[in-house]
């Protein structure tokens, strides 16, 4: 006997009520939350923007980093939030072509949330350099300036490159799933503005066969482009530590380690915003239902655990190394002064996320919510414990130091998240939040609701 | 550009002013050409336009053609003679080429002096401005390297906060106001010649070390039957008396520790701050290269001084136990071994009697400290004990000083090691003339008082009066550059050139005659010491006929040259041909030798008691190296050199031991509150491995409240706990309390951790392991690579930093400083870990904490041939050159920081924020403009110094030649005054570099096993303690775990 399966949507939509439930958040005024919210992530990413123009007017040294930590919250942040990025893709293209019927409902919110989150590291690494006008010199391209070249060998150069691909490639593939909803709204549109500007949106989409055709295709080759780069961003990402000669950077390890920690910190930032999402729109709880998220709290325990396995082995091999710098940043760095960074670490992402064996919590929606922002703040120690821990104590001890954190640093890793917040509330407003297109396929429309023809 | 046209504006504003003239009747006339509105208007209108006076008394505004205009003028009419503006010769170096060209140093022969300590020097200027300090090595005094204070005095020539002319304070009645006005010259010289007039003129100076000056202070004193009373803040006067009552004369002998093989040494910190240690350090490490004959050094140390911290053997003791170590020694050889003629005499062996265990007494190893007076014996007449400096001035100082001159002589080191002839004569500061002059001055007896660069005000401590006594002289004249402590007391400022801007001459040892060229003219409107003396001398018409009878201190100088050195040093040679060659060489004569040995007065040896046992904590001050008296405390320089010993910078604190430290749980940092009879002061204290446990040691020279924006305020002034007694000040082993205060403070340590954690980073012998094995202690490790490497074909640039010889003294770091404009950053961002210096001396720990040893290392960019920053600048802004540099093209660098993750070195520095922008003016003209200023936002570190190595290309592309050996020398190289480094071409198999690499056993690259090959070796450390290690290559690295500072 097959086992039933339970329904991707509840609630027995029809093909029209999908349309009014999933527009509705963009046609009808704006609810007293979500103006609330806004504001608020819209005066942090004033401050955001205040903070980041001192930092670029007057300079770096506002920030904690010294001499020896030379790098810090940027750099710290930027990783986190490239990370967070690589749940969207994997759910929107690596389950798209393993034909996961259930990321329909979740994919659209989950890219969206990649391509702000990209845009919002992608600020880091501009930033966090000591003369950002120059930016532009890290690009390969013909100049008159020697004509000067840039050093191929350089794991930063490669991470322009992988970033900047990604930032590319995620934005159209997100962009290309927009478009039939577009058309929707424009369709459905009761104002001229409406229609013109969802109408440019929506690139002329009449929604023929022919139109189907070409999208279905291109859909299919994106998501085939985008499925490498949820390897490869992050390990080109990790790359940054690994290729360096510093001990607790230069592992091997780091590119599984680093993409495992990525979808594990997306994972839970996808249930963090979607919990959040459930509550704000309500008619979107069958659209995004519990079974999604269990399936995401799932994926969460999995890549925890690959996580914890990654920490543990670190361990095993700075030991059986015999390299006494390595075995010593190992030790600092769970014994020494950042020792409540690396324990802090290990309890949001090994520990909390255990609590997923059971099937009630994996199935509470606060108890998931806690754990997702557990899951958030213990990847962001772990890039702080990668980068902070490793440099503060390397090789000669007259050198060691601490990381000046200042108030800058938490500017930055706040506002930050006024950034992104900011963009992801435009989105859920201005954008369809669940892809109208992918979900009517699943419905059940036609099929007898016991499950027989 | 608008700042030179000011300067130089102010400079011919200088020269511009009336001078007085000597000549009666050129004197009328000037007066006429003052006077006269007519003659003033044809002058300006008929010749000349008017160069010979200043239009206005204050603000003259020349245009900038005008200005030209004037300069040409000034040179023909200086040429031509037509006025009496003296025609003095600077030449340059012999070495350089005379004229200034553009882009080419000129550099100058000169002296500085500071205290006991004088240095020859060579000033570098660039453009007719100087820029940088260096060692004249021909100098007989010196043969390498200078110390850090002398180096660092550039910039107090750019000081922004020098007064800029005469002034003077508008007293009221009772002089508790402060007005200061500008004056000028003249009205300040009528005033204080019809004050002179009066008698009762006192004089009080610093030792001075010019021949000449002393002649103008004696003429002056003659003719107005002044007193010169001689003082000096950081003074020998325990040196003095001690060798009054032993030999009966009244000197500071020198003292000879190249041929010492045995030196012992009772808190006399020769090393890094007693009477003249740059030469001492020359000599020290004289007898230390030969490493299978190395002397040894061995050290009774009451605070952590450098000289503790080089010693072979060091022992740790209380201010009031230097008396007993050394008749302890005494005791050993007298009594114990009978060797020496006075084991028969009854009361020496008397006067021994009390001190028969002084070993079990202190707490020493008996059998160590047996060892050392058996080292001495051994080394009869080869050895050398010395005692002395604050941390020796207790009150029992006369009787160390008269111990330790018997145990010289009993050891026969007097007249061998022990030179009297050879010292510096000119040594006599005194605090109890200082003293009596302040009484004379409470009772009225000085009518006029003239103070010339020292400050009684900030040094004395408050309960001697200084302050009541100033204010009962009728007129104080200051001839310091800045209304300070003692400024603030003084009815005319009358501001002295800077030592850069004039004339001077020093005997810096007997025998050895220097001359002092001025390398600038004078930035503003002062006048030196020597000339205001004559002026007033002329003015009033009184005192010897050369007093009065020149016009600038530059004809007094040549004239005294003539009649008073010549003959010593010069005889039978044309003046002008000796004057001439004094001048490019920068020297004349050569240091007195061959004292023989005086007698000693055993009366005054037996004469010593022991003291009764004392319990308590008991107070060091101590100078440090880089702060010294604090007369330089406005040198940003100064403050930001990490400390050699504690690496603490921009503060004073108070040391305790890790014991003392414990027992009332006090951390480094917490705020204890410190009493010392009446006084009392706050401090935060700093726990000092190695450090006896009843001392609290505090360095003087800080606390200054009115030297300027960059000292005022800084620690607190340890001078102030000073007590006088006896006649004589008292600096160490006042019994001292303290209470923890609630009060937490930061200081800024540049160094995060304090011992090597069993790295092999400081390698370390000790002599036998040594004689063993050359490479003791040094872990080796076989690296290969499948790379082949990159190919030099022309020269291949290296360096050796010889850890034996490296004192840790941190002269390098002033070197590197000044030469590559490294910026200052201030305390705040040190404690952030910003710190800019490209060359930085890591000092470590090793060993017991309680008994730590310690070792220095230079660290500076390696210039790796397997450069780990290269590969990852994703700009190409560090790229290797085909030299072996590490290039660092700043302009190219958009500030990643990447390298400087990747630097195991740790020796990038990144410019956080505009420092360049920052320097305020003049301060500027101290940028070597050989060297780029870094804008905010890239990456800098040691270049090697590149542009020196391009001018010695360069020099040697004219001379078409190759370059050789010693062409280029670095800037750290030329201060060292251990001969510690050695740079050149690895290429060329002879240069001394590429021998030491070749050759050297001692040599390792640090970190070697990271495989990035530097550049620079490092040679192991060699100690001559009877210890011998066994084992692994770790060995002698302390793994003790000790606090950390950051």
């Amino acid at each position: 006997m097959m086992m039933k399966r339970s329904p991707l949507v509840l609630g027995n939509k029809t093909l029209k009520d999908v349309s009014d439930d999933i527009c509705a958040p963009v046609e009808r005024f704006p609810s007293k939350g979500w103006v609330g919210l806004f504001l608020g992530a819209k005066t942090l990413l004033l401050f955001y923007i205040a903070i980041l123009a001192s930092v670029v007017g007057i300079g770096i040294g506002l920030l904690g980093v010294n001499s020896p930590v030379f790098w810090g919250t940027m750099i710290v942040t930027f990783v986190f939030w490239i990370g967070i990025g690589h749940a969207g893709t994997l759910i929107s293209a690596v389950l798209f072509l393993f034909r996961q019927k259930w990321r329909t409902s979740v994919a659209r919110t989950a890219e969206a949330m990649t391509v702000f989150a990209v845009m919002t590291a992608g600020l880091f690494p501009l930033l966090h350099t000591g003369r950002p006008w120059l930016d532009y010199w890290l690009f390969p391209y013909p100049n008159q300036r020697g004509p000067l070249w840039v050093n191929f060998r350089s794991p930063l150069l490669w991470d322009v490159f992988a970033v900047s691909t990604y930032a590319t490639v995620s934005m159209v593939f997100w962009y290309i799933g927009l478009v039939p909803d577009f058309a929707t709204i424009k369709d459905r549109a009761k104002n001229k503005l409406r229609r013109t500007l969802y109408g440019a949106l929506s690139l002329g989409w009449r929604g023929t066969a022919r139109n189907w055709s070409h999208y279905e295709m291109v859909y299919l080759i994106l998501a085939g482009l985008s499925t490498p780069l949820v390897l490869s961003v992050h390990t080109i990402v990790s790359f940054d530590f690994a290729v360096s000669n510093l001990p607790g950077w230069h592992t091997t390890i780091f590119p599984p380690y680093f993409v495992a920690g990525a979808i594990f910190s997306g994972f839970a930032m996808v249930v963090t915003l979607m919990t959040l999402v459930r509550i704000g729109f309500k008619e979107f709880q069958n659209y995004v239902t519990l079974d999604h998220m269990e399936v995401m709290n799932k994926i969460i325990m999995t890549t925890g655990m690959l996580v914890g396995y990654a920490y543990a082995s670190e361990f095993f091999i700075a030991w059986y190394s015999g390299n006494q710098y390595e075995r010593f940043v190992f030790v600092n760095r769970a014994f020494g002064p950042y020792g409540w960074s690396y324990w802090m670490m290990v309890t949001c992402n090994v520990l909390i996320p255990q609590l997923f064996w059971f099937k009630k919590m994996r199935r509470s929606i606060p108890v998931m919510f806690v754990v997702s922002i557990f899951v958030n703040i213990g990847m962001w120690f772990e890039r702080f414990v990668i980068t902070v821990t490793s440099l503060h104590r390397d090789f000669l001890p007259s050198s060691w130091g601490m990381y000046a954190w200042s108030w800058f640093d938490t500017g930055v890793l706040v506002g930050s998240f006024g950034m992104f917040l900011t963009l992801f509330l435009l989105y859920l407003r201005l954008f369809p939040a669940v892809s109208i297109a992918e979900v009517k396929p699943v419905l059940h429309v036609g099929y007898d609701e016991k499950g027989g023809h | 550009m608008s700042e030179m046209h000011h300067d130089h504006e102010l400079e011919m504003k200088k020269a511009l002013r009336p001078k007085i003239e000597r000549d009666n009747k050129y004197w009328l006339s000037l007066e006429q050409w003052n006077n006269d509105p007519e003659f003033a208007k044809a002058a300006e209108t008929e010749f000349l336009s008017s160069p010979l006076r200043e239009k206005d008394g204050e603000e003259g505004g020349w245009a900038r053609r005008e200005f030209l205009k004037l300069m040409g003028a000034s040179i023909a009419m200086a040429s031509a003679g037509c006025i009496r503006r003296p025609v003095q010769k600077i030449v340059p170096y012999n070495k350089q080429p005379e004229e200034v060209t553009l882009g080419l140093a000129n550099y100058y022969s000169s002296a500085y002096m500071e205290g006991s300590e004088g240095l020859a020097v060579l000033i570098k200027t660039r453009e007719g401005r100087p820029i940088k300090i260096e060692a004249n090595p021909g100098h007989p005094f010196s043969i390498s390297g200078l110390n850090i204070r002398s180096q660092a005095s550039l910039l107090n020539l750019y000081d922004p906060e020098r007064l800029k002319g005469p002034q003077r304070n508008l007293f009221n009645e009772k002089k508790t106001n402060s007005q200061v006005i500008d004056v000028k010259w003249e009205d300040l010289d009528k005033k204080v010649v019809e004050q002179l007039k009066k008698g009762d003129v006192v004089i009080l100076t610093g030792a001075i070390s010019s021949p000449a000056t002393r002649a103008v202070i004696g003429d002056f004193a003659q003719g107005f039957k002044a007193k010169h009373v001689v003082w000096d803040a950081i003074s020998n006067e325990d040196v003095l008396a001690g060798q009054k009552a032993s030999y009966g004369d009244e000197v500071i002998p020198a003292y000879r520790f190249d041929k010492a093989k045995m030196i012992v040494s009772i808190d006399a910190d020769f090393l890094g701050t007693w009477i003249s240690p740059t030469a001492f350090t020359n000599q020290f490490v004289e007898g230390r290269k030969d490493i299978k004959n190395m002397n040894r050094l061995v050290s009774f140390d009451s605070n952590y001084s450098l000289t503790g911290a080089n010693a072979d053997i060091r022992f740790k003791i209380k201010p009031s136990q230097q008396l007993d170590v050394v008749m302890g020694l005494l005791h050993e050889i007298i009594v114990k071994k009978g060797a020496s003629g006075y084991a028969g005499n009854g009361s020496v062996k008397a006067a021994l009697a009390p001190f028969a265990d002084v070993a079990a007494k202190l707490g020493f190893d008996a059998e160590i400290f047996a060892k050392v007076a058996a080292d001495l014996l051994a080394n009869r007449g080869q050895s050398v004990v010395v005692a002395g400096g604050l941390q020796a001035m207790t009150e029992k100082s006369k009787e160390l000083q008269v111990a330790v001159n018997f145990l010289n002589s009993v050891l026969d080191n007097e007249g061998k090691t022990v030179d009297a002839k050879g010292g510096n004569s000119a040594v006599k500061g005194s605090y109890a003339d200082l003293i009596s002059l302040v009484q004379d001055m409470k009772n009225g007896k000085v009518k006029t008082l003239i103070v010339h660069r020292v400050n009684p005000g900030f040094v004395l401590p408050e309960e001697l009066g200084f302050a009541d006594a100033a204010k009962k002289v009728e007129m104080v004249l200051y001839t310091g550059d800045r209304i300070d402590e003692t400024g603030v007391f003084a009815d005319y400022i009358v501001p002295d050139n800077h030592a850069l801007e004039s004339w001077n001459d020093a005997e810096l040892a007997n025998g050895v005659y220097t001359i002092c060229q001025p390398a600038i003219r004078p930035m503003y409107d002062t006048r030196s010491f020597q000339l205001s003396l004559m002026t007033w001398a002329y003015l009033a018409n009184q005192g010897p006929a050369r007093l009065r009878e020149y016009e600038t201190f530059y004809d007094y100088l040549r004239v005294f040259w003539k009649s008073d050195i010549m003959p010593k040093v010069g005889k039978g040679k044309d003046f002008e041909d000796f004057w001439l060659e004094t001048l490019q060489k920068g020297y004349a004569g050569d240091i007195s030798k061959g004292s023989s040995a005086r007698s000693f007065k055993v009366e005054a040896f037996t004469a010593i008691k022991p003291a009764a046992a004392a319990s308590g904590y008991e107070l060091v001050l101590y100078p440090t190296s880089q702060m010294g008296d604090g007369s330089l405390n406005n040198v940003a320089w100064l403050h930001e050199l990490p400390d050699p010993i504690t690496k603490i910078v921009w503060d004073n604190y108070v040391m305790v031991s890790l014991a003392t430290a414990e027992k009332h749980q006090l951390k480094e940092g917490n705020v204890i509150e410190l009493t010392v009879g009446e006084k009392k002061i706050e401090l935060p204290i700093h726990i000092q491995p190695g450090l006896h446990d009843d001392v609290l040691a505090i360095a003087v020279g800080y606390g200054r409240t009115r030297v300027g924006k960059v000292g005022n305020g800084i620690g607190q002034n340890a001078f102030a706990l000073a007590s006088f007694k006896d006649g004589k000040m008292i600096f160490a082993g006042q019994k001292a309390e303290f209470k923890k205060l609630h009060k937490k403070y930061e200081l800024a340590c540049t160094q995060g951790h304090h011992v090597m954690e069993g790295r092999n980073i400081v390698a370390e012998a000790t002599l036998k392991d040594y004689n063993k094995k050359k490479d003791a202690g040094i872990h080796r490790h076989h690296t290969w690579s499948i790379w082949s490497g990159h190919e030099y074909s022309g020269h291949k640039w290296g360096m050796a930093v010889d850890l034996h010889t490296c004192t840790g003294c941190s002269s390098c770091v002033i070197a590197c400083q000044s030469e590559n404009n490294v910026p200052v950053v201030g305390k705040r961002y040190v404690l952030e870990g910003r710190e800019m210096h490209w060359l930085r001396i890591d000092r470590y720990y090793t060993g017991n904490p309680a008994d730590a040893e310690a070792v220095f290392q230079p660290i500076l960019c390696q210039h790796c041939d397997n450069a780990p920053c290269e590969t990852v600048c994703p700009v190409l802004a560090t790229v290797h050159s085909d030299e072996g540099l590490n290039d660092m093209v700043y302009n190219r660098c958009v500030g990643t920081r990447y390298c400087a993750n990747n630097c195991p070195y740790k020796v990038r520095r990144f410019n956080w924020f505009n420092y360049a922008k920052l320097i305020e003016k003049p301060l500027h003209m101290a940028l070597n403009p050989s060297v780029g200023v870094r804008t905010r936002g890239v990456m800098e570190k040691c270049t090697f110094c590149v542009q020196r190595i391009h001018d010695a290309k360069t020099l040697a592309r004219n001379e078409k030649r190759q370059l050789k050996d010693g062409d280029v020398k670095t800037a750290c190289q030329t201060a060292c005054p251990a001969g510690g480094i050695v740079f050149g071409d690895l290429n060329d198999p002879n240069s001394a570099v590429a021998k030491i690499f070749k050759t050297e056993e001692r040599g390792y690259a640090l970190l070697e096993e990271w495989h990035a090959k530097p550049s620079v070796r490092y040679l192991s450390k060699i100690r001559n303690n009877d210890k011998e290690t066994t084992g692994g290559h770790d060995n002698g690295h302390g793994t003790a775990k000790q606090g950390e500072h950051s």
